[in-house]
């Protein structure tokens, strides 16, 4: 893709990003990698579903459990909205189905920025490159 | 329609009844299963459904084989120390 100047090739890096964020996977629709993207948009919303079905929408606690809610907030803005939700309810949720629920949908944000890096450093680097080595 | 719609939505606002069991390990296979797919979705070159396929599936292997040795050495510990 080609740029007029330098800061619209940054804020394309942005939005690439964002995107990702956004909704998992849209960094790679916005780079024209659509089959990456449906791949990491599925399994995204797949195992952070599961997490929420699993511990309930209590899992997400952005007081209580704040290192939990940074690594699911990357999953998508959303949560943040689900934190609303479960603060202003009386969604409680403890032992195994809680701890269950923070570890799939933790996995599901830090697997979603790395998705997310990916995108950019594609952006960046060109259609086809990636981090580091092929394996 | 609405009625099956607040009934999916409800399932999200009650936690599960997981026991503490063996069987409870079991879980981890549905999130190395995810690890493995977005691992490979983001390193390969050319996402080939075959070769995606075939990397995935070691790639799952490899980390439930660790995951396994792991879990007979804890339990080998536990077992010698507790004994």
């Amino acid at each position: 893709m080609r740029f007029q100047n330098k800061a619209d090739y940054w804020l394309w890096l942005v939005a690439v990003a964002l995107a990702g964020w956004v909704i998992p996977g849209g960094g790679h629709f916005l780079i024209r990698q659509p089959k990456r993207g449906m791949i990491i948009f599925i399994t995204i919303t797949l195992t952070f579903g599961l997490g929420l079905y699993l511990g309930s929408i209590g899992i997400i606690d952005s007081v209580g459990g704040w290192a939990w809610y940074i690594a699911q907030m990357m999953a998508t803005p959303a949560v943040w909205i689900l934190d609303h939700l479960a603060r202003h309810g009386a969604y409680q949720s403890y032992g195994r189905p809680c701890d269950l629920g923070q570890i799939y949908t933790a996995v599901a944000g830090l697997l979603n920025l790395l998705a997310v890096f990916s995108a950019v450093y594609m952006a960046y680097a060109g259609r086809g490159e990636f981090i580091g080595r092929e394996e | 329609m609405s009625a099956l719609l607040y009934g999916i939505m409800a399932s999200f606002t009650q936690p599960e009844n997981i026991a503490t069991s063996p069987a409870f390990m079991l879980w981890m296979f549905p999130l190395l299963a995810a690890i493995a797919v977005i691992y490979k979705t983001t390193k390969l070159r050319a996402l080939l459904t075959k070769v995606f396929l075939r990397e995935t599936l070691v790639l799952f292997g490899v980390l439930s084989g660790f995951m396994i040795l792991a879990i007979v050495v804890l339990n080998l510990l536990v077992w010698l120390i507790t004994r």
